[in-house]
């Protein structure tokens, strides 16, 4: 949250005072401003990115609503694998059947993992869903069309990288990844139906919004609260139902929503004020070109279904290894996702699995060039 | 009613509005064409299924902002994400969202010219990303003995075999080849619209062919560092899925009187395609003989042809 504080104050102030300066010079000075070519490119970056996020937010938080009130607890915890490398082959290649862009992705994990899905499972479905899919593959393939060895390098290395993330994860990671809800919690308990408040807090989370959904939902059905708390949500009714998805949809679109702003904000700018003859020139050392592909991909925030296209106007310009870097490591990690990521995760998880993917998608890459595509 | 309860009426009620705000701001793209300037339209249909989600939401919000106000509890999410109570942090978190409607309503619809092709660099060769890289060992002598083979009888018509040595192709290439023929056939190369990247990629896959030829084409003007005065570059910008992915691609055109051209300005051009050295690579040149300004087309952006050598 605090990240939203910081960078979000002297932004909006710009935003603000801008547009208070359009209003009292009545458009005459500040017609200038708006006319640039730049503040143009801005505007169009910006809203372009929002614009292109917002089906996939809005099947994200749906697909989230929908799994919270209608699937329970224990169906997750039949349908994950228990045994941890079935877990991470499972987190990895969930991609293939369910194509979400990481907009999307995140609400979906995030319920899952209070749903009871292992997170190092639901972790590495973060990373790998937005790579390791059929929609990716093809426009790689397509893009690259002279190169298929880029397309398959690309798939195998994030393959790789998401499997070791995983296995990592699995065994170092014993506390939850989720951000602390505690303060949430104190306040909801602070206006909401005090005569179950004792009770909610001897219960994990995760019943609780079971129980309070049924509670809203029905304020006349008192009586059923406390035995809907296993996670069963069997006896609502439909429109019950529905009230509840649309509550928990709309919430949480404005939760990530305000993540998807900012980041879509400072990709705009970056990519607004950007000179990629400035990228060219910094390509002449060795392994330098790697990290300044990486670098590149984690400021402009493409989506992974396009940013083959845009890896190849850089054919020629840097090796097929930086370009390679750039392609796994968009995906995985990148602006706009890093600020949904800590909105929803532990600062700590989400720096350590960042550096992680960056050092493995560095060595990665360098390793593919030499002996592979060489 | 409790304070509470007034704070939540007045969340769903900013909420509802920022709701219908993005729906509206939508709905207005599309009445105003204009949503193609920002999202392809292969992405369009998905904007406008988010609208109806969108608005959905928003009555959803209204309604629980009448059951609060009636005193009656709603299916609130409790999970993380209750509203803060500081003014402040409010007011920063809304007025995120206004922030790229205010943008949107108030700035004059536009798309991506000259400025920004500067920054991106356009993609002269469109082919330089099939020409470079580990390619099959087979093309570049290929291309080499096109080059041979084509000499013997300039200008006159080609059997199918002779083309076929001209545009050697391997299975990568092969529907750009395939493409190059018939456009080998052509007195005029007009670079058409649907087919703009691919078409320019066939020319520069195969240039030694098209030397000399006729080619015709439209874009804006725009011009980057290390052009001479009578350089400028004439391109349309690609986009794939929106804008933010979008890149100019184009020819590189040389004509004496060039610097009467203005950027941004959208020419039509017809001149003899030539070849020449750019910023260390080779590129084809239009040496430019007439030139026509024209309207600005509807859709500035060219888009990839999905269905190109299917």
């Amino acid at each position: 949250m605090t990240i939203i504080y910081r960078l979000g104050t002297p932004l909006l102030a710009a935003g603000c005072l801008i547009m208070l300066a359009r209003i009292l010079s009545g458009g005459g000075v500040t017609d200038l401003l708006l006319e640039s070519p730049s503040l143009q490119s801005f505007k169009i970056l910006f809203i372009s990115i929002i614009l292109e996020a917002f089906p996939f937010i809005l099947l994200g938080v749906l697909v989230s609503a929908l799994l919270q009130v209608f699937v329970s607890d224990a169906l997750i915890a039949r349908l994950t694998p228990r045994n941890p490398i079935a877990g991470v082959l499972f987190g990895s290649l969930l991609g293939v059947l369910l194509p979400l862009c990481e907009c999307g992705m995140i609400p979906v994990v995030r319920r899952l993992i209070r749903k009871g899905m292992p997170p190092y499972i639901g972790i590495v479905f973060i990373f790998a869903g937005p790579i390791l899919n059929p929609v990716v593959f093809t426009s790689t393939y397509t893009a690259f069309r002279t190169q298929p060895s880029m397309a398959y390098s690309r798939m195998g290395l994030a393959f790789a990288v998401c499997v070791v993330l995983g296995l990592l994860l699995y065994k170092y990671m014993k506390k939850s990844p989720l951000r602390e809800e505690k303060q949430a919690h104190m306040h909801v308990h602070n206006h909401d139906h005090p005569h179950s408040d004792k009770h909610h807090h001897a219960h994990n989370h995760r019943h609780d919004h079971e129980h309070h959904d049924h509670n809203h939902a029905h304020g006349h059905e008192h009586g059923h609260s406390h035995g809907s708390h296993n996670g069963s949500a069997v006896r609502r009714s439909w429109s019950g139902r529905l009230g509840s998805t649309l509550a928990h949809a709309s919430d949480e679109f404005f939760d990530i929503g305000k993540y998807l702003i900012l980041g879509a904000f400072i990709t705009a700018f970056i990519q607004t004020i950007l000179d990629r003859s400035m990228l060219t020139a910094l390509s002449d050392q060795p392994g330098m070109e790697n990290l300044f592909m990486m670098a590149f991909a984690f400021a402009v925030s493409l989506c992974s279904t396009s940013d083959a296209f845009v890896a190849t106007s850089f054919n020629g310009i840097f090796g097929s290894g930086a370009l390679l870097a750039f392609l796994v490591f968009g995906p995985m990690v990148d602006l706009k996702s890093t600020l949904m990521l800590l909105a929803t995760f532990r600062t700590k998880v989400v720096l350590t699995i960042i550096a992680f993917i960056f050092a493995a998608v560095f060595i990665g890459s360098i390793i593919i060039q030499q002996f592979i595509m060489a | 009613m409790t304070a509470t309860d007034r704070s939540r009426i007045i969340h769903h009620l900013i909420r509802a509005a920022i709701l219908t705000g993005f729906a509206m701001y939508i709905v207005y793209l599309v009445r105003s064409d204009s949503l193609t300037l920002y999202i392809a339209p292969r992405m369009v249909i998905y904007v406008k299924i988010s609208a109806i989600g969108l608005y959905a939401t928003a009555i959803y919000q209204l309604y629980a902002a009448l059951q609060a106000w009636a005193g009656r509890k709603t299916a609130a999410c409790e999970c993380n994400h209750e509203p803060s109570s500081s003014i402040t942090k409010n007011t920063l978190i809304y007025g995120m969202f206004i922030l790229p409607l205010a943008l949107g309503f108030i700035l004059p619809d536009a798309s991506l010219g000259s400025s920004a092709a500067a920054k991106k660099g356009v993609n002269f060769a469109g082919a330089e990303l099939l020409a470079t890289g580990p390619k099959p060992a087979a093309a570049p002598s290929a291309v080499d003995e096109g080059k041979q083979e084509a000499a013997p009888s300039p200008g006159g018509p080609k059997t199918e075999a002779e083309l076929d040595a001209m545009f050697p192709s391997d299975e990568y290439t092969e529907s750009h080849a395939k493409y190059g023929k018939q456009l080998y056939k052509q007195d005029i190369i007009s670079v058409p619209e649907k087919q703009f990247i691919e078409t320019l990629t066939t020319l520069d896959l195969f240039r030694q062919n098209y030397i000399g030829k006729t080619v015709e084409i439209s874009g804006f003007v725009h011009r980057q560092e290390g052009m001479g005065k009578d350089q400028f570059a004439i391109s349309r910008f690609a986009m794939n899925c929106c804008s933010a992915d979008a890149l100019p691609y184009g020819l590189m055109v040389s004509y004496p009187r060039a610097a009467a051209y203005n950027n941004d300005a959208w020419l039509k051009i017809r001149g003899e395609l030539t070849e020449d050295m750019f910023d260390g690579n080779r590129i084809i040149v239009l040496k430019a003989k007439q030139l026509q300004a024209i309207e600005a087309p509807e859709s500035p952006y060219v888009y990839p042809d999905y269905d190109f050598g299917l």
